[in-house]
């Protein structure tokens, strides 16, 4: 996942899921021009790999003349050959094409993505009226579609239960007030309270500024992280970070991860695919909503990876069919009960099967509270690269906040061409 | 060239390779036409490594200058010709700026350390004993291991919560080091880490060139009543002199580059301290996609490091070595 994107990419190349279909020879829908075959790039590398395997074996299976063949690759290798790879005609029909935010604006610009128009409701459609908050925005350009969501993470609180009971804590927080109190508590005996991540990670620090009841930038792309309310919703957690330690300075998702992994961090904010490996790692593991905000409400950030077709496909149709099958009730509803993820539509929120699974009813009931991280901002990589995370950087590190947040401020201004 | 063929003697060498000297005489056309066959065959066997070079080095170095001097997006309707634009925006980009200073003190420190300790190491291991040659090859080790999985290695080894030294720094009841999320000390972690790797590579150039010393001068220097230090000051070290430009060039040059390290280590953070400018360039073309700045970024590098290249020249005096 995103978390080990920098090792995953110096890592071994994936390799070709090879989703040999036999049987079902029964050709009731076939079409004359014999089978195609869709070739599909994604970066889902983690413990929710074969969730996605599973919708492309149920899709082939229904659909015997698309064949599909999904590679799986680290995130910055399909990030460095994609935008070549769909300019020469020689990529992939269909691709995740980063989990960055607001990522799918590069290959709108570069005219490498078609748009989607196969929407409505029933079967064999998209159904963008059923998706998640925020995801069908995210994904228009001038009113034209270029994305479906491929899966839709949100964050919850995991929680160390040994730790807890060692330090005298008897529930999980509730209130991000308790979830400071807490996390001071059980910074002790080498332990950290909580392992919070500000690099090459899912973001952790944007919730916390809004429960704190800050933000970013607000709706003309302006930062909002140097006024009043920007700084104070940064206090708090900086200066447990860099005075009270309650966890280490500068980490990395994956070393936050492993931190977690390891029983020396209490708390971690992280999202489903975290999940397996930390219940393999041993860790008695509580997972939770993420603590309500200041202002009594739930907030917590919503992650997409969206699914684009190539704008040179030879197979608009066929693609378009199977993006509807990605996202169909059916398919979301299988893969949410094997992965943890929650599903990406709303109309499965209440679905007995899914509140019955403990793991996935806590991401799923977050679904209608979540946010993006930077929806629609334009260079939205460079405010991250250049913007927030070094002023997380130096916040954590004891930088007045007052001046880094204005120096973030003008950089962020200077990048998203706010004009205030 | 002229005055080289003379009468009927053939050309002894072939290297002039100049087919047409203008002449007319029956005896000096057929050895130049001769020497035109034999032209052709040699390239024909270089023709496949040559279509290489050209196809996948020459022809994207000249294209990055090309791109250089857009505003060149992969894949964009429009390009813009922006002239040295995209060089008058680096002048005054801080973070190349920063980027260009960390890349200096890292070229720097790990290449005077490399030749140093390279040296020293060479000095001392340069008999052919068993031992010595064990311990060489065990410095050498790191040399042959990809960078990447150095890097890897090692950040796993600093880890400060779960690596391996910070577990030995607590048993021993010192406090654990954050050796990669400080500021101050991540740039010299890294530089430590690219000596170790390297140092086995400049020892063994060293082993190489303090053999090719004649033993006659130890022995003059012997006779002369030189000491230890005055022997290595006043003949190994003038004696190796191509040895330590050939050395101290590769390593800069290698340095200058320095890339894998840094992205596998601290992705160029914490707060930009080991963003060197391979990595900035990195970022600008793969992540955010501005090639024909990442272009210009790797052009300004080229003509850096062509400079620093030609003052090791000068200052190793190449020509003059005998």
């Amino acid at each position: 996942m995103k978390h080990a994107r920098a090792t995953l990419a110096v890592g071994a190349f994936a390799a070709v899921a090879a989703l040999a279909l036999t049987g079902c020879s029964a050709g009731g829908n076939a079409s004359t021009d014999g089978p195609v075959t869709l070739k599909v790039w994604t970066g889902f590398t983690g413990g929710d790999r074969p969730g996605y395997a599973t919708i492309v074996k149920d899709f082939e299976k229904a659909h015997p003349d698309i064949k599909v063949e999904m590679t799986v690759q680290p995130w910055d290798t399909i990030q460095q050959k994609l935008p070549s790879a769909w300019l020469t005609g020689q990529g992939p029909d269909v691709a995740a094409v980063s989990s960055d935010p607001n990522a799918v604006a590069q290959y709108v610009k570069t005219n490498s993505v078609m748009a989607i128009t196969n929407t409505g409701s029933g079967d064999g459609k998209i159904n963008t009226s059923e998706f998640a908050p925020g995801t069908v925005k995210e994904f228009t350009y001038d009113g034209k579609l270029y994305g479906v969501p491929a899966n839709f993470a949100t964050l919850s609180l995991y929680y160390n239960k040994k730790l807890f009971q060692d330090a005298g804590i008897a529930n999980p927080p509730t209130t991000v007030q308790e979830m400071a109190t807490d996390a001071r508590k059980l910074t002790t005996g080498g332990k950290y309270g909580i392992a919070l991540a500000d690099n090459q990670t899912i973001q952790m620090w944007p919730v916390l500024q809004w429960l704190e009841g800050g933000d970013i930038v607000n709706g003309k792309n302006c930062s909002v992280l140097q006024t009043s309310d920007g700084q104070q919703s940064l206090k708090t957690w900086a200066d447990l970070v860099a005075k009270d330690k309650v966890s280490p300075v500068g980490l990395t998702g994956a070393e936050a991860d492993s931190l977690f992994s390891a029983g020396k961090a209490a708390m971690e904010i992280n999202g489903p695919w975290a999940a397996p490996g930390y219940k393999s790692a041993g860790i008695d593991l509580g997972i939770v909503k993420v603590p309500v905000g200041v202002d009594g409400k739930s907030t917590t950030l919503g992650s997409i990876a969206p699914l684009s077709i190539s704008a040179k496909t030879k197979y608009p149709e066929q693609a378009q069919e199977f993006l509807a099958y990605w996202t169909s009730k059916s398919a979301q509803q299988k893969f949410s009960l094997q992965t943890g993820f929650p599903p990406l539509r709303t109309d499965l929120s209440d679905d007995a099967k899914l509140k019955a699974d403990p793991t996935v009813s806590v991401f799923a009931s977050q679904v209608p509270d979540s946010r993006l991280y930077l929806p629609h901002v334009p260079s939205a990589t460079k405010v991250d690269s250049d913007g927030y995370v070094p002023l997380i950087g130096e916040i954590t590190r004891g930088k007045s906040i007052a001046d880094a947040t204005k120096s973030a401020g003008q950089t962020i201004d200077g990048l998203t061409g706010c004009s205030q | 060239m002229t005055d080289q063929i003379t009468g009927s003697a053939p050309p002894r060498t072939p290297r002039d390779g100049a087919p047409a000297s203008g002449r007319t005489s029956g005896l000096e056309a057929r050895p130049t036409r001769r020497r035109m066959r034999r032209f052709q065959p040699a390239w024909l066997f270089m023709a496949p490594s040559l279509l290489i070079l050209g196809a996948f080095v020459v022809f994207p170095i000249l294209r990055s200058l090309y791109y250089s001097f857009f505003d060149w997006t992969v894949g964009a309707v429009s390009q813009p010709f922006v002239g040295f634009g995209n060089y008058v925006q680096l002048f005054h980009d801080q973070q190349f700026w920063n980027a260009l200073r960390i890349t200096l003190e890292y070229t720097i420190v790990s290449v005077v350390l490399l030749v140093v300790l390279g040296f020293v190491a060479a000095l001392l291991l340069q008999r052919d004993t068993l031992a010595n040659r064990i311990v060489r090859s065990v410095f050498f080790f790191p040399t042959i291991v990809s960078l990447v999985t150095i890097g890897l290695v090692w950040k796993f080894l600093l880890d400060p919560d779960i690596g391996l030294v910070g577990g030995i720094t607590t048993m021993l009841g010192l406090p654990s080091v954050a050796w990669l999320q400080s500021t101050s000390l991540a740039l010299p972690t890294i530089i430590f880490v690219s000596v170790w790797k390297s140092i086995g590579f400049a020892m063994i150039l060293f082993v190489a060139g303090l053999k090719g010393v004649p033993a006659e001068r130890y022995e003059a220097a012997e006779l002369d009543g030189a000491n230890r230090w005055q022997t290595v000051w006043r003949i190994t070290l003038p004696s190796i002199r191509p040895t330590m430009l050939f050395t101290s060039m590769i390593l800069t040059i290698q340095s200058f580059q320095v890339f894998d390290l840094v992205y596998v280590m601290t992705g160029g953070g914490p707060v930009f301290h080991t963003d060197t400018l391979v990595n900035l360039l990195y970022r600008d073309g793969f992540v955010n996609y501005q090639t024909g700045y990442a272009s210009a970024i790797s052009w300004v590098l080229f003509v850096i490091i062509m400079l620093i290249s030609l003052l090791q020249l000068r200052l190793f005096r190449y020509d003059d070595v005998d």
